[in-house]
């Protein structure tokens, strides 16, 4: 039963799917479901039928007592109605265990649909949705777009109910009929009035809630700072007087929804009596008999309710559409990321070089041959124009440069989580492009700059990139960053990491994340270096794992620590997606270039020596 | 009354003994609402009942025929209207008390809890997620009102509005009284079964949406893992796995909500109980208005019989809310303004003596339903801990996160309490000091720097509100190195931080609070610097606003930097809550293993590198 002031807070939302297309698409995941839909609407029928035919046979009977009774008569009737209300319990049970089947079933097929789009989108497509907005079109929005559904049958019964006692009050009795009807737009128009007034002050008490809870927020987060300076007294006489004014706002909301009721039972009460007052005339005119004035009398009751949840449907309608949209712009949205061919990888010496690539974050210009590149549309820049850069097997690169000269853009290539638009990126020789995706993934080692832990064991999260892994491989891979760091977790390898890893230091994480990549034992080590600081014990273990990880293998640093730049076989200063000078960290630093300066931007305090007040 | 560093004056007393009486204590605050509320109610069930018996009349006036039975007839129909349009009013009435006691109730909770959240101590508030205190003083708060209204509410005029007009069945014919009480008695047991088998699934359903969207959430936060490994065929698996429970427990809820037994038990009463008023009218015990008044009554029950799933459930969703905010209200906390206590001005000798400090986790309800409670225990985070600090030095603090650094400097300003040891400031024990004197004499500038959502000046002067005027802001800005990147925003002081207003960097924030630490002028300074800044330009600034506030007081420096350890004038070194070394940067070089390993790699090459520095 839908209620009038249902589905108030519905946003306004950009469309861009006709009604029409979107409804057909919704229908078509319901196809597979046809025959149970069909169950449920003749359910609904049957339930309308049952509705409507009770106070038929109670009005029969009591037509039949007012006169002179025939016993046999009206006990069968009164069996009539009991057993009509007894099946109209199986109806309404069948109806609801095969809705919440299809409906059920819906929601998985279509859930399962929009993950495994999401999954196979590349990056760029995470950049354009932030992440809690993912996770509510997945879980929360492929609920909403079932309620379409169940709805629109919902409203089909009433309007169903509504009708078929419509056309028996006109067989009965088409004067007494017309006074029922006349209260039908009486109904529906104060339903409408009161929604509308109801939205005015629905907004208003949720801005007045919102800002009693950042004033809650604020003193919690902050009460360190308020606590310290001893300004509970100050700070509560700000949050009494917001709470104040928002119980103000939020009780003429609540007075406004709570009059609705008591209105809509008045003016049925005087539709009653007008019914009454009619029928008993017509009664004494000889035009009706009782049985059809008491017929009028519990028809009205039945007639008005369902008319109320007329005032909610399109609304809620409509935001059952919008959620449905924003399902399908998941599923629908274009990979950008394309392998030309799957070759399988084989064994990679990890030999990789960038020739002539061209790239830009823009997701409109396409992938191009040749050396010439399409116009940009106004805004969009290239990243990377004619980029070239050859690194043996074995070297540990390090690549500096300003935030924005295209450092990350490099790793992200390479990872394939962005397509490039020209050019060519290969790895000992063949084009990555052709390389089956998920073989040439995992000849990569990848560690970002905050690692990300999945929640459970530090074994867990190690043992990811390789589930078939044996704990003994987990252990050796642990082992080989040194004790100590595996001493200082509480429960060893078995340490719940928490929610995303939350209950361990960052520094700790990155050594979970080096673990992972040891035990992958990828062919190529990529890695974003942390800029937060962490504790020095904890970085003098992280730079010994890292000579471990680094040893045999192509590694490329995004270079933050200046112990990094110190120990790299080569560094490659980056601007504007251009290498302008490389070498080694002695060799740079005493030409006293790009890199000498950058030393002075980005590594100088972190030295030893560093005694800025003495300046 | 219990210990509570907040209080307001003449706040309202309530019952915590339990969630119901805690509840009713708040009702009873304002004894007249709920009062009227229920004989409101009670005069709703009256006037509907009445309608009903009316309507019988109305047909009896027409059909028992007389000369006079139109005016018969007008009359009732004219007391039918009145009866209808003062059922209209009560029920406005009613429907405004309802909502009145549902805000006042929100409103007063909400304080009640924000006020007792002012009072605790830090202890408190740092074993507490900010999400979870959120949760409870956003969405318990509002289930309170929700609970009230429509479900409480809706119960007690469920149970009126049944109770009523079978009285009103009674008094027209007492044997009619037959099918609705059987009706009631077969109502209450089927209630109580569909609950009984509803609550578990409903509460399984609830439960794996969670799993569904957390694991969901993880998976989508770590896309460059799961594609970085190639691992999204096991994460779909994972997914759908979690998809197909949740399918599977929906399914069965519906199952349970289809199978709700009193809509069938009142569609049998219509038809039985038609038939039993039917047989006593041929009996010639009723007239057929009577039959017409006891189907109209019977019309009442209909309507609590269909909201009870949907009132309780919202009933017990309240009572979960209010016994959460309860708990929250009544965890007891340790510290006491301790108005009486000692007050001086500070020197600035801080004292450390075979300190002990452990949280205390609050015993935890069981994690499902028929495991054993988790019983409270003690965490240790600090063990036997000693050190001294003279006026005016400064304390480098090093260690692993976790190690116990910052709890340790919370035991200086009283944030917590030592389980054993003494912590003492001028010789004199902390908890002997007086809360305001000690506080206001110790600044913290935090890691996380917190700012409020005011104007920069606002912030600025936080400790010294109405004493400062913008001259001496200004000051202490510049001596905090802030004046410059403050004058560049928009407004200046006065621009407003936060959700509405600009956001600052990290570095810029630091220096706020440096400024604001300049205004209170502490005696003693507990620096948490475990930040970084990401270039040597701000981290200057940073580092030339330290040197300046430390000039002169005692400093407790919480660090990851190499270059600020090595020249503290004395170096704490801790590990798992003990502390392994202390001593300055010589001593620890020659004594200390762990710390010598810190500086290796970095003094390692070319000498000649560091003469860069400037």
């Amino acid at each position: 039963m839908g209620f009038v002031m249902d589905g108030l807070d519905a946003e306004a939302y950009d469309r861009s799917y006709g009604d029409r297309a979107l409804i057909r698409r919704i229908l078509s995941y319901f196809r597979p479901h046809l025959p149970r839909m069909l169950v449920v609407s003749s359910m609904v029928v049957a339930t309308s039928v049952a509705a409507t035919v009770v106070p038929l046979a109670i009005s029969r009977a009591v037509d039949e007592l007012s006169g002179r009774p025939d016993l046999q008569l009206v006990l069968s009737l009164a069996a009539l109605v009991t057993v009509l209300g007894a099946l109209g319990w199986v109806f309404n049970f069948v109806r609801q265990t095969f809705s919440a089947r299809a409906v059920g079933d819906v929601v998985l097929a279509l859930r399962r649909d929009a993950f495994r789009a999401v999954t196979q989108r590349d990056l760029s497509f995470y950049d354009q949705f932030p992440s809690g907005k993912i996770v509510s079109r997945v879980t929360s929005d492929t609920q909403d777009f079932a309620t379409v559904v169940t709805l629109t049958i919902d409203l089909l019964s009433q309007i169903l109910l509504v009708l078929v006692i419509t056309v028996v009050m006109f067989v009965v009795d088409a004067r007494m009929a017309t006074v029922v009807l006349a209260v039908a737009p009486v109904v529906i128009l104060t339903a409408l009035v009161f929604r509308s007034a109801a939205r005015r002050t629905t907004q208003r008490a949720q801005r007045a809630l919102a800002s009693v809870n950042a004033s809650i927020q604020e003193t919690i987060s902050g009460i360190a700072v308020a606590k310290s300076f001893r300004r509970e007294a100050a700070i509560y006489a700000d949050f009494h007087a917001t709470n104040q004014l928002a119980f103000q706002v939020r009780l003429r909301q609540a007075l406004v929804f709570g009059s609705l009721f008591p209105f809509l039972n008045t003016v049925s009460g005087l539709a009653a009596a007008l019914v009454i007052y009619v029928g008993g005339l017509s009664v004494i005119d000889g035009s009706v008999n009782v049985g059809d004035w008491y017929l009028f009398v519990q028809s009205l009751a039945i007639f008005l309710f369902p008319l109320t949840s007329v005032a909610s449907f399109w609304s809620q309608f409509q935001q059952g559409l919008s959620a449905s949209e924003r399902v399908f712009a998941l599923i629908d949205a274009e990979p950008r990321v394309v392998q030309t061919a799957a070759e399988p990888v084989g064994v990679v010496h990890g030999e990789l070089a960038f020739e002539r690539v061209w790239f830009t974050y823009d997701r409109t210009t396409p992938r191009f041959d040749g050396a010439t590149p399409p116009a940009l549309p106004t805004g969009a820049t290239w990243v990377l124009q004619d980029f070239n850069l050859h690194i043996p097997a074995g070297q540990t690169l390090a690549i500096v440069g300003h935030t924005g000269a295209g450092k990350s853009s490099l790793m992200r290539l390479l990872t394939r989580f962005y397509e490039f638009q020209g050019g060519r990126i290969a790895i000992d020789g063949r084009d990555v492009r052709q390389l089956e995706l998920g073989a040439y993934r995992r000849t990569l080692g990848l560690v970002p700059q905050v690692p990300f832990l999945f929640s459970g064991s530090v074994a867990e999260n190690i043992r990811y990139g390789r589930p078939d892994a044996s704990d003994d491989d987990v252990a050796a891979a642990a082992h080989s960053l040194g004790e100590e760091w595996l001493a200082d977790l509480p429960e060893g390898l078995a340490t719940d990491v928490g929610e995303r890893g939350a209950r361990l230091s960052l520094g700790q994480r990155q050594l979970v994340a080096l673990a992972r990549v040891l035990l992958q034992d990828p062919a190529i080590f990529l890695l974003d270096e942390a800029t937060a600081s962490i504790d020095p014990f904890t970085e003098a273990q992280i730079q010994e794992g890292l000579d471990v990880v680094m040893r045999q293998r192509t590694s490329i640093i995004i270079a933050h620590r200046l112990s990094t730049v110190r120990h790299a076989d080569r560094i490659i200063v980056l601007r504007h997606g251009e290498v302008i000078e490389e070498g080694n960290h002695a060799s740079l630093l005493r030409q006293g270039g790009h890199y000498a300066e950058l030393y002075n931007t980005y590594f100088r305090h972190q030295s030893l020596d560093y005694k800025p007040w003495e300046g | 009354m219990a210990a509570s560093e907040f209080r307001v004056v003449d706040a309202h007393q309530y019952d915590y003994r339990s969630p119901g009486r805690w509840i009713v204590s708040h009702l009873v605050r304002r004894p007249l609402l709920p009062l009227v509320f229920v004989l409101s109610a009670i005069g709703m069930a009256l006037l509907q009942s009445r309608g009903a018996v009316l309507t019988g009349e109305a047909f009896d006036a027409i059909v028992g025929g007389g000369d006079d039975r139109i005016a018969a007839f007008l009359a009732v129909v004219l007391l039918i209207l009145a009866v209808r349009l003062s059922f209209g009013l009560v029920d406005l009435l009613n429907s405004f008390l309802a909502q009145w006691l549902a805000q006042l109730i929100e409103r007063d909770a909400r304080e009640e809890l924000y006020v007792s959240l002012l009072g605790k101590s830090l202890t408190f508030h740092n074993q507490q997620r900010v999400g979870d205190i959120m949760a409870r003083a956003t969405n318990d708060v509002q289930q309170l009102n929700a609970m009230l209204t429509p479900g409480a509410s809706l119960i007690i005029e469920s149970l009126i509005s049944i109770v009523v007009p079978l009285i009103i069945i009674g008094s027209l014919n007492p044997q009619l009284l037959l099918m609705p009480l059987l009706f009631l008695v077969s109502f209450v047991l089927a209630l109580r079964h569909y609950s009984a088998q509803l609550q578990p699934v409903a509460g399984a359903l609830r439960g794996q949406f969670g799993t569904m969207n957390a694991r969901l959430a993880e998976a989508i936060s770590g896309i460059e893992v799961v594609k970085g490994y190639a691992q999204e065929a096991q994460e779909q698996a994972r997914f759908e796995a979690n998809a197909q429970r949740y399918r599977d427990l929906f399914v069965r809820e519906g199952g349970v909500q289809a199978r709700y037994l009193p809509l069938l038990l009142y569609g049998v009463l219509v038809g039985l109980g038609f038939a039993h008023a039917a047989w006593l009218l041929i009996q010639g015990q009723l007239t057929v208005g009577e039959v017409i008044a006891y189907m109209g009554l019977l019309e009442i029950l209909r309507f609590p019989t269909f909201i009870s799933t949907f009132t309780f459930a919202l009933v017990a969703l309240g009572f979960a809310g209010a016994r959460r905010i309860l708990q929250t209200i009544t965890t007891e906390t340790e510290l006491d303004e301790n108005v009486g206590g000692h007050r001086a001005t500070i020197a600035g000798a801080i004292r450390f003596a075979d300190v002990d400090f452990g949280y205390e986790t609050a015993a935890q309800p069981p994690p499902w339903p028929g495991a054993p409670e988790i019983p409270a225990r003690v965490v240790p985070v600090l063990r036997g801990v000693s050190f001294a600090a003279a006026p005016g030095q400064t304390i480098a603090v090093v260690g692993q996160t976790g190690a116990g650094k910052t709890t340790l400097t919370r035991l200086i300003n009283r944030t917590y309490d030592a389980r054993a040891g003494v912590v003492s400031i001028d010789g004199i024990d902390v908890r002997t000091w007086n809360l305001d004197s000690l506080r206001s004499q110790i600044s913290t500038i935090e890691q996380d720097i917190f700012l409020f959502s005011r104007s920069i000046a606002d912030n600025i002067a936080f400790g010294v509100p109405g004493v400062a005027d913008r001259a001496a802001i200004e000051a202490a800005a510049r001596q905090a190195q802030a004046h410059e990147f403050i004058m560049a925003l928009p407004e200046g002081y006065d621009t407003v931080i936060g959700e509405r207003g600009v956001t600052l960097s990290g570095g810029q924030r630091q220096r706020i609070a440096i400024a604001r630490a300049f205004l209170s002028d502490p005696r003693i300074l507990i620096l948490d610097d475990s930040t970084s800044a990401i270039d040597s330009a701000t981290e200057d600034e940073i580092q030339q606003a330290m040197r300046q506030i430390m000039r002169g007081r005692t400093t407790v420096l919480i660090t990851h930097r190499v270059s600020q350890i090595r020249w503290a004038d004395r170096i704490l070194v801790l590990k798992n809550g003990e502390l392994i070394a202390q001593g300055t940067h010589d001593e620890l070089i020659s004594q200390s293993a762990a710390y010598r390993r810190i500086f290796v790699r970095l003094e390692e090459p070319e000498q000649g590198a560091t003469t860069w520095a400037l």
